[in-house]
């Protein structure tokens, strides 16, 4: 039996940063990368589903990025994940979730799992669509934003739960395999030592490129995109000003501060 | 005066099958006592190496210096450390007498024909041993008048981490033991002196015996009695005959329990002082590299050196009675970790098999087992390891057993995240690399960064300095100190992370490993002649750890470093601020690392006026931050370290200013000034800014308010 979890190396902002000079993205030296913190739970559900079954079940983690996100790989491989796959070529740069998408389902051609688990989002980019989309390129149900799970490897059917507004729940089954978003807080991820991580880097990560994968290059990228970024930017800050003096200084600018919006709005 | 045949009767009157039946008494006790012996030393022997280099000599030495001297047991409980002294030399004369009886009576009499156990040597002999059961006596009596009468709370056995409804929760085993043992002792001494006082009755007429009586003053005056309310010589020799096997089967019963009570302390203790590691929590032991599962899982996974000393603990209770977080209600006594652990060995490793694996786990909530809400409320400040009188090392044991939970992950949410932090920026708040010398763009000169040019002083920061808005002040001003003394110095700006003290008493040796050799390859890089630091958390791990990881530096704490610049007239001399002011031995700085005169020099430089609190230097009570335990919240509602320690300056007259020396003591007792309600009535000050204050202000300022 084997699950498959797609993971991301999500970017963060430092305080201070600077936008690319193309307008399109960060300098990537402002920015800190790690694992996404979606794909945190669902590893951790793949793990605990692999711990609690009477199966040996095989977890594999799959990552389309560079080679910094060998980092995060290995801090799925730290927290237990029998196997790390990587696909990276430069051509894969500039892919939108669709176009990534188009890997992760090569990959799962490939790795025929059982299922296929997903982040509901990216805590960077936040579209919400990679692990949607490769149940649309695969043909497989699909759930998104999953709450709790059960599922034993093999079954032709799961059991889980989403949260939907106003404090309903929906519980549904669905047919196996299948590819199912996990909402944080679907359990409590473990913690990776330093000590694992450190001999998670001694484990292989699979280097997969896109002819191994059979996928053109056209595929890929902002050709094979189905949407591409116009431009990134800080929109202009609201007027927050700090009022200076003392008591009666600061209420009477107050005051007439108040009397301006007033003014302002009728 | 002394007859030359005056000698004491031993077997005198007795049959032969009595005799025989003496000596396999005897020889029967003495094997349950070399069977207890086995099974301890079996016991220690399934913990795992210790790692003891060579150098047995000098570890004697020192132990026979702590044993003879009762320094350690006298320490901040003179009383006690008097009433053992009799005990012990009571009880060591009297062993020493007994087994001069045996030497030349069982060893050197049938062997050799050599006697010399008469004459003047026996009277002599008789005298001192005399004395020695009154000292002993004295000694037994008030151990009994301070656990009968005065009972205090430190030999209270209630269990912190227990509530009373639990089996374990008062250990009242144990009190029935002390008592036991304190009563079988006292019987011994006094059965003794009335067999003396009967065999003098019963022997009068021999002069040999009643004209030496005196040698024997105690006895003497109890025969006298005896003879005065009309007893016989005949009816002295029966009654003789009964008490001394009654006295002679205790003494014999007491050695063959030895090594199974609390008796065995007597070896346990010297064993563990022998052994003892002074830097036991300055410098934590690494996890071997080829070490499956870190930390301590397992009873087995301690040394035989730890398991030794579990069972050296005596249950004094000073630990118990020093420890912060026992102080402020946390579910932990060192005391009960120590015995928790001994009565856990106790019942795994006594057997002659050792039992299956999963009965040897020491963490859980079971019988002897340590839970980890009580592992995760140590501050690893020392106070236990510093004060134990037999140096047991509970930190190492506590951080041991963390290393385990954290490889597990068990541990509180935000504590995983400041160590996820820590690794994904080098620092525990969470900020850029980049922004960790952003303090300095607030002075009004270029700080030099260590890394590109060669420096004199290279300033170890650290990350409450660096990034605490608080603290970055004072770090502002101790940069103005070194600049305006002239000294060359410099920081290592990004360079720096982390020094990796407090995570490697949480337990996570991992991170600790990659942030040391972080910082080693940084310091290794710059070219400087020595560090200074503000902090004494990494004052400690840089000193004492680094070294294990190839890091050899000269390093002082900042305080060191002032004093010398004031006694060397490199900074003006100081206006006396004339405050009348406390200070707090930061723990790593104090108790770790024994920096306890260079702040109070320096505050006696500024004319301050010192008042020591109660708890001070080697006794510093804890703040509440150490041991990782600034990034685990406490429990809402409870007392502090710091609140204790607020109200405890609080209670002096008149304090102006309770002085700190460490960035994380800033946070904490500025903190708890405010909680306490003793906001207004003094402040918390850095010594930093005490000394920016006495320079910077003029000589002619009126002196600073007097709070009430």
């Amino acid at each position: 039996m084997k699950l498959l979890v797609a993971v991301k190396q999500v970017a963060a902002l430092e305080e201070d940063f600077e936008i690319r000079a193309d307008g399109r993205d960060v300098e990537p030296e402002f920015l800190v990368h790690d694992l996404n913190e979606w794909d945190d739970y669902s590893l951790e559900e793949a793990m605990r589903i692999k711990e609690a079954a009477s199966v040996p079940v095989e977890v594999v983690a799959v990552c389309i990025g560079p080679e910094q996100a060998d980092e995060s790989l290995r801090k799925c491989l730290a927290k237990g994940a029998d196997r790390a796959i990587r696909v990276w070529d430069e051509a894969i740069a500039g892919s939108d979730p669709f176009a990534i998408a188009q890997l992760i389902a090569a990959v799962a051609r490939r790795e025929l799992p059982d299922m296929l688990f997903a982040g509901v989002q990216s805590s960077d980019h936040a579209f919400a669509s990679t692990g949607i989309a490769t149940a649309a390129l695969l043909d497989w149900p699909h759930a998104a934003v999953v709450t709790q799970l059960s599922y034993s490897p093999g079954a032709r059917s799961a059991v889980f739960r989403r949260e939907l507004e106003g404090g309903l729940l929906h519980e549904m089954q669905i047919d196996c395999p299948a590819v199912l978003t996990i909402q944080l807080g679907i359990n409590t991820p473990r913690y990776a030592s330093l000590r694992s991580i450190k001999q998670a880097a001694a484990k292989p990560i699979e280097l997969l490129s896109l002819a191994q994968l059979a996928v053109p290059a056209s595929a890929v990228g902002e050709p094979g995109s189905l949407s591409r970024v116009r431009r990134m930017y800080v929109p202009e800050r609201g007027r927050a000003q700090m009022i200076e003096g003392g008591v009666e200084q600061q209420a009477a600018r107050l005051l007439q501060l108040i009397r301006e919006l007033a003014g302002a709005r009728t | 005066m002394a007859a030359a045949d005056a000698t004491r009767v031993l077997f005198e009157d007795f049959s032969t099958s009595a005799v025989r039946l003496f000596y396999v008494i005897a020889y029967a006790a003495i094997a349950v006592f070399c069977y207890g012996v086995y099974v301890q030393i079996r016991k220690y022997r399934r913990g795992a190496p210790a790692g003891i280099g060579p150098g047995l000599l000098p570890r004697l030495q020192s132990m026979l210096g702590t044993v003879l001297s009762h320094r350690t047991i006298a320490r901040r409980d003179a009383r006690a450390g008097a009433a053992h002294r009799l005990i012990f030399y009571g009880f060591a004369l009297l062993f020493l007498g007994t087994a001069t009886i045996t030497l030349d009576y069982d060893i050197l009499g049938p062997l050799f024909g050599v006697h010399f156990w008469h004459g003047e040597f026996y009277l002599w002999f008789s005298l001192v041993l005399d004395v020695a059961g009154v000292l002993l006596a004295i000694g037994l009596l008030y151990m009994m008048y301070r656990r009968g009468w005065l009972k205090p709370p430190k030999l209270d056995y209630a269990r912190p981490d227990r509530s009373p409804a639990d089996p374990d929760y008062d250990r009242s085993g144990y009190r029935r033991e002390d008592w036991a043992f304190l009563w079988t002792l006292l019987a011994i001494v006094a059965t003794g002196y009335v067999l003396e006082a009967l065999r003098l009755v019963w022997l009068a007429g021999r002069p040999s015996v009643w004209h030496e009586r005196w040698w024997s003053p105690v006895g003497a005056v109890l025969a006298q009695l005896m003879r005065a309310a009309g007893m016989s010589e005949f009816s002295g020799g029966q009654w003789r005959g009964e008490l001394w096997w009654f006295h002679g089967l205790l003494a014999l019963l007491f050695i063959a329990l030895i090594p199974f009570t609390k008796v065995k302390h007597i070896f346990t203790a010297a064993g563990s002082l022998m052994f003892r590691d002074p830097l036991a929590a300055q410098r934590l032991a690494r996890v071997p590299a080829e070490q499956t599962r870190p930390g301590a899982q397992y009873i087995t996974d301690f040394s035989w050196k730890q398991l030794l000393s579990l069972d050296a603990c005596t249950k004094c209770g000073r630990c118990h009675e020093a420890c912060p977080a026992r102080a402020v209600g946390a579910p932990l006594s060192p005391r009960d970790v120590i015995l928790s652990l001994r009565e856990f060995a106790n019942t795994t490793l006594d057997s002659a098999q050792l039992p299956a694996e999963v009965q040897l786990d020491v963490h859980g909530k079971g019988p002897g087992q340590v839970a980890m809400e009580t592992l995760w409320a140590c501050r690893t400040c020392m106070a236990c390891v510093e004060v134990c009188p037999v140096a047991i090392e509970h930190v190492p044991i506590i951080v041991q057993m963390r290393r385990k939970l954290v490889e597990e992950g068990q541990m509180d949410p935000l504590l995983r995240k400041t160590l996820q932090t820590i690794h994904k920026t080098g620092n525990s708040f969470g900020e850029s690399r980049r922004k960790r010398a952003a303090w300095t763009k607030s002075l009004p000169f270029a700080v030099k960064d260590a890394r590109k040019e060669p420096v004199d002083v290279l300033w170890f920061v650290g990350d409450y300095a660096s990034f605490d808005p608080r603290n970055q002040k004072v770090t502002a001003g101790f940069a103005t100190l070194l600049h305006e003394a002239g000294v060359d110095f410099g920081i290592l700006y990004d360079g720096e992370c982390n020094a990796g003290n407090d995570v490697r008493r949480v337990g996570e040796e991992g991170l600790y490993e990659v942030l040391a050799e972080a910082n080693i390859g940084a310091l290794a890089s710059a070219s400087f002649n020595r560090i200074v630091t503000t902090d004494p958390h990494s004052y400690n791990t840089i000193r004492n750890e680094y070294p294990d990881f190839g890091g050899q530096f000269e390093i002082q704490h900042y305080t060191t470093l002032l004093l010398q610049l004031l006694q060397q007239g490199r900074l003006p001399a100081a206006r006396r601020l004339g405050l009348r002011a406390t200070f707090h031995d930061p723990c790593h700085l104090g108790r770790f690392n024994k920096g306890y005169e260079a702040p109070r020099e320096i505050l006696r430089l500024l004319g301050c006026e010192l008042v020591e609190m109660g708890r001070c230097r080697a006794n510093s009570f804890c703040c509440g931050a150490g041991g990782g335990r600034i990034w685990i919240p406490d429990p809402v509602g409870a007392d502090k370290p710091a609140h204790n320690r607020m109200r405890e300056a609080a209670a002096i007259p008149g304090l102006q200013v309770y002085v700190v020396s460490c960035p994380k003591d800033l946070t904490m007792f500025e903190d708890a000034l405010k909680t306490t309600g003793n906001e207004g009535r003094f402040v918390v000050k850095e010594l930093i800014e005490l000394v920016r204050e006495a320079l910077t202000q003029p000589q002619s300022a009126p002196p600073a308010p007097v709070a009430a």
